[in-house]
């Protein structure tokens, strides 16, 4: 059960301005970066992670319990993966906290631009917890894909619990609602899957172009 | 001389097929040792004049992955046995450690201490043995590295440590730690020979290894894998042949290092084209490292010195006079701290001091937590500002880098209590010329007293690029003299130390007018005296105005060249033309300009002014802001401009009722009727429902906001308790969507007459209809249109 609290380090604007639905609005760069500035102290980043054998012939983890996974976009994803990693990763609850403040106080601009922001660092968390595992990946002769996070395509969130229980989530306080949201709200579980470093295979990033929903404001044109 | 180390080991007891996937390695020191020792042999016949024992993976928490955890003892003292047995003299033993994997609080969940038990019990097993080295590999966390460092000299203080960490591609460890953050830390912390293995091949240890040779003087040891691997039928090859690996081994003495070896993938044939490759090789001279002071963090250095750019020394992080913080960190929250930690870096704090004297806390806790907290968010290099011993162990064990002491003066409890421990943590003191018989006047008395600590120190170990002087600044309202004779000592530093100046300048205006007038005027002064390092606000435009213009004049910022990149840009700034308003003599469309470009300073004033010019209350929400908010619809609607924007038209909306409320207090805005709002049931986002409540609310509506998570009953009684007109309801995702349904059907049930607007990001038309919903509100802004149309408001 592997603990990493990656740092952030810094909170990229350009997202923020993305996740805000800004990309292409002319808005006050020193707003944004205020928000950014404002994370690094506000996010308290936390994940966990564990590896685990797969088999891409049934699109089945073989974790002590084996978990299986159903929906074309993930299976197809997976299909020449011979080992997982799910992790997860959350910017606990302050944020959450801070924001509902700011709506009260008025100060909606803020709230807004620092729920990007939220977004942004849980995303960076999880780009740094996989950065730390790179190495370890390496080692053993695998590339990554891309992660991919339980509610993308038609991988239904219903599978959150198990997603939890293999990421060993319980050990950084994420939880799960019976409506299956996680808790804290800035939180993610994903899987990354690994395929020998000789295969050709690379599956394109999902990307908002590929996307279904086209009115989406974070939408990259 | 050139030391040779042996290769892997699992390469080659895999190879052998003594070591099956599953099978714990180190256990075979035991099962099969003289597989063991003959392995050793073969490294010893190829050239290894050091060999390394099998006990890589053999601490209790690895071998607890074996349930082998009651066997550390049995199986380190059997693994040097082997080796013993097999170098017969012949090579020199180093007992290896790897790391725990897992990773130190805050980075990961395991203790300081416990890491440091565990490498400590490991260390004391592997001397009794009789290694003459301990070898700590692979490491890629400075912390966990420092608890080893720490534990082994503890355990065996006699035999010398071998520190290797492993650095990826990008010339950092996974963490982040640089080779010159970590030549410097440990050879401080006192590590005898520091070097680099695994992760990589030879090629890119090049440059780990001569950036360790420029930044230490211990001996640089390097044990590179055989290239990158990749996996050919199941199994993870390394593909660098032994003649190629022969090939990069004297680029790798050329840039500094006498100890090497190999690590993953490498073989005897491996260590003998090593061996073959080096003899004769003469060991190219070593260039001395920088004499200045340096400081690190986990991922930076920072150097102190008369001929560097000043270093502020940020001062924020101290409750001293500022109740709020003292009070916060009292409950147990450093967000504070960490916003300061966080705002200084950014104005330009290159070093930052953490002091936690809050009366009546527990400080060794508190200044523990706030080292974890800020070293975790910035990478700025911290100074420990406590008069504690404890509080000062507990920062410094918590630090993972090498800390400054703020401070070590010549009282008999300072010396006896800090100089140790600086000396075990690899600290930096800043010395600070006070004693026990009291307050030095001049700058000879000050010279005297830090000659005391400096000589004392150095007793303790401590050496020239350890130390910090401070200036010691008194208050020129008692004392003519006082600024005089710091200036005085400023230089006297210089000239008999030659080592940084530092002090905290804000004592000397102490009870005049002007205070800042006088800082700044003194700042200046210090400066061109030989001030090297100021300790202060950063925040304090004044002070840094001065740094600015003083760097020019004494030439740390040469030809000014800063200076005017600074002030030129400036001055330019200062001609863009100002954003007015379109037309100011028409204050009702001044207003509505406002609101559409959510000017909200500027809204309140003329407010203000519209209403003592006689404009009606009513006047101003309909034709201004209501108008305003008509266009901000309009542009969303058209896509010209987005949410964050509309936000900011509705902040200046609610600046402005707020200012008709305070001015007209009967005179109440008239609501344009009562919404009831939540997010449903089993639902705990509330981002969407609070930007419509918030357009809502400064589009007239009277709201009650009952939140996320909402059962159905609570909304129906809020409902009926307020005679609601509408009631928003918001669910974002399929789980919770059945909500909605329940809730209208609820409603109905209960006779409600409220009009029901739903949301969320699931929602559809579709949906909206079959559950029976007046209307469905793709985001805020039809929301507030939709509300406005059900109660057929214009």
């Amino acid at each position: 059960m592997p603990i990493y609290n990656a740092p952030l380090g810094s909170i990229d604007p350009k997202e923020t301005r993305r996740y805000a639905g800004l990309s292409i609005a002319d808005f006050d760069e020193n707003t944004i970066r205020q928000a950014c500035n404002d994370m690094l102290y506000i996010a308290n980043p936390r994940g966990s992670w564990n590896l685990y054998n797969y088999d891409n012939t049934t699109g089945t983890v073989l974790s002590e319990k084996p978990f299986k996974i159903y929906g074309t976009k993930i299976l197809k994803h997976l299909s020449h993966c011979e080992k997982v990693i799910i992790l997860a990763v959350t910017i606990g609850d302050e944020v959450e906290k801070i924001i509902e403040q700011s709506f009260q106080d008025g100060s909606y601009v803020y709230a807004l631009l620092l729920d990007a922001a939220a977004t942004t660092a849980v995303e960076q968390a999880a780009d740094n917890l996989e950065k730390n595992i790179e190495p370890r990946v390496a080692s053993m002769g695998y590339k990554r894909i891309w992660r991919f996070s339980p509610g993308y395509g038609d991988w239904d969130i219903n599978c959150q619990p198990e997603m939890l229980s293999l990421s060993a989530a319980r050990a950084i306080n994420i939880t799960c609602t019976s409506s299956m949201m996680l808790s804290p709200r800035k939180s993610v579980t994903a899987i990354i899957g690994l395929v020998p470093k000789t295969d050709e295979f690379s599956p394109q990033k999902p990307s908002c172009s590929t996307c279904s929903q086209i009115d989406c404001p974070s939408r990259l044109k | 001389m050139i030391n040779i180390f042996d290769g892997a080991t699992g390469t080659i007891l895999q190879a052998q097929g003594i070591l099956k996937t599953g099978m714990c390695p180190e256990l075979l020191n035991l099962q099969e040792s003289a597989a063991i020792i003959k392995m050793h042999k073969d490294y010893i016949t190829a050239g290894s004049t050091v060999i390394e024992t099998n006990t890589f993976g053999a601490s209790s928490i690895k071998l607890a992955h074996y349930n082998l955890s009651d066997k550390v003892r049995e199986i380190n003292l059997a693994a040097v046995k082997n080796a013993r047995s097999a170098a017969d003299g012949k090579a020199k033993i180093a007992g290896s450690m790897g790391p725990t994997g897992r990773f130190i609080e805050p980075l990961g969940d395991i203790s300081f201490d416990e890491v440091y038990n565990v490498y400590f019990t490991q260390a004391s097993i592997l001397a009794e043995g009789g290694v003459d080295y301990l070898l700590i590999e692979t490491c890629i966390d400075l912390q966990e590295m420092r608890a080893a460092l720490l534990a082994c000299k503890a355990a065996a203080p006699q035999i010398p440590v071998i520190c290797q960490m492993s650095y990826s591609e990008d010339g950092r460890t996974v963490t982040g730690t640089d080779a010159q953050t970590a030549a410097i830390t440990l050879e401080a912390m006192g590590a005898s020979i520091i070097g680099a293995n695994c992760s990589t091949g030879p090629e890119q240890l090049i440059p780990i290894v001569k950036t360790l040779a420029q930044n230490c003087r211990c001996p640089i040891s390097v044990q590179p894998n055989a290239g990158m691997p990749h996996l050919v039928d199941g199994k993870t090859i390394f593909p660098m042949s032994p003649a190629d690996m022969g090939k990069w081994a004297p680029k790798l003495i050329e840039a500094g290092a006498t100890f090497i070896g190999g690590c993953c993938g490498t073989t005897p044939q491996h260590i003998a084209a090593v061996k073959e490759a080096v003899t004769g090789l003469s060991i190219p001279a070593r260039t001395a490292p920088s004499a200045h002071l340096a400081l690190t963090s986990r991922s930076k250095t920072i150097f102190v010195g008369s001929d560097l750019p000043t270093r502020l020394i940020g001062e924020r992080i101290n409750p001293t006079g500022r109740k709020k913080l003292g009070a916060e960190i009292k409950n147990g929250s450093f967000l504070s701290v960490k916003k300061e930690a966080v705002e200084q870096t950014n104005a330009g704090a290159d070093i930052l001091d953490v002091n936690m004297g809050v009366a009546g806390i527990d400080q060794v806790a508190a200044m523990e937590k706030a080292i974890r907290e800020v070293s975790q968010i910035v990478a700025t290099p911290l100074a420990i500002d406590t008069s504690d011993p404890a509080s000062l162990e507990a920062g410094l064990k918590a630090y993972p880098g090498r800390a400054l002491i703020n401070s070590v003066s010549a009282e008999p409890d300072r010396l006896k209590y800090f100089l140790p421990l600086a000396k075990k943590y690899g600290a930096a003191i800043l010395c600070l010329p006070l004693s026990d018989k009291g307050l030095p006047k001049t700058a000879a008395a000050r010279i005297e007293i830090l000659h005391t600590i400096i000589n004392e120190a150095k007793k303790h170990g401590l050496k020239d690029s350890d130390f910090m002087l401070d200036g010691l600044v008194m208050t020129i309202a008692a004392d003519k003299t006082a600024a005089l004779e710091v200036l005085q000592a400023l230089k006297l530093y210089r000239s008999e130390f030659g080592y940084p100046a530092t002090m905290g300048l804000s004592n000397i205006s102490f009870g005049l007018p002007n205070r800042p007038l006088i800082n700044s005027t003194f700042f200046a002064m210090c400066l061109a005296a030989g001030l090297d390092a100021p300790i202060m606000n950063p925040y304090d435009e004044s002070m840094k105005n001065s740094l600015l213009a003083s760097a020019a004049i004494i030439g740390k910022d040469p030809s000014g060249q800063h200076y005017s990149l600074i002030y030129s840009s400036q001055s330019q700034e200062n001609t863009l033309p100002v954003n007015t308003p379109a037309d100011t003599n028409d204050i009702i469309a001044a207003i509505k300009h406002c609101i559409i470009t959510g000017e909200k300073e500027n809204v309140a004033a003329m407010v203000e002014t519209a209403l003592k010019d006689g404009h009606s209350s009513n006047e101003i929400t309909e034709d201004a802001l209501t108008a305003a908010m008509n266009d901000v619809g309009k542009s969303f609607a058209a896509k010209k401009i987005f949410l964050p924007q509309v936000m900011l038209s509705a902040e200046a909306m609610r600046e402005a009722f707020l200012k008709i409320k305070e001015v007209l207090p009967a005179q109440a805005v008239t609501s344009k009727g009562t919404v009831v709002i939540a997010t449903v049931k089993g639902d705990i986002h509330d981002l969407g429902k609070n930007i419509v409540s918030a357009l809502l609310e400064n589009n007239g509506f009277n709201l009650i906001d009952l939140g996320k998570d909402v059962d159905a009953e609570e909304i129906v009684r809020a409902a009926l308790e307020n005679n609601a007109d509408i009631v928003g309801l918001c669910s974002l995702m399929t789980t919770t969507i059945s909500q909605i349904d329940d809730v209208i059907a609820a409603l109905k049930k209960a006779g409600s007459k409220a009009q029901v607007i739903v949301g969320g990001a699931v929602l559809t038309q579709e949906y909206a209809d079959s559950a029976g919903a007046d209307a469905y509100a793709q985001d805020g802004v039809i929301a507030v249109k939709l509300a406005k149309a059900l109660l057929k408001i214009s």
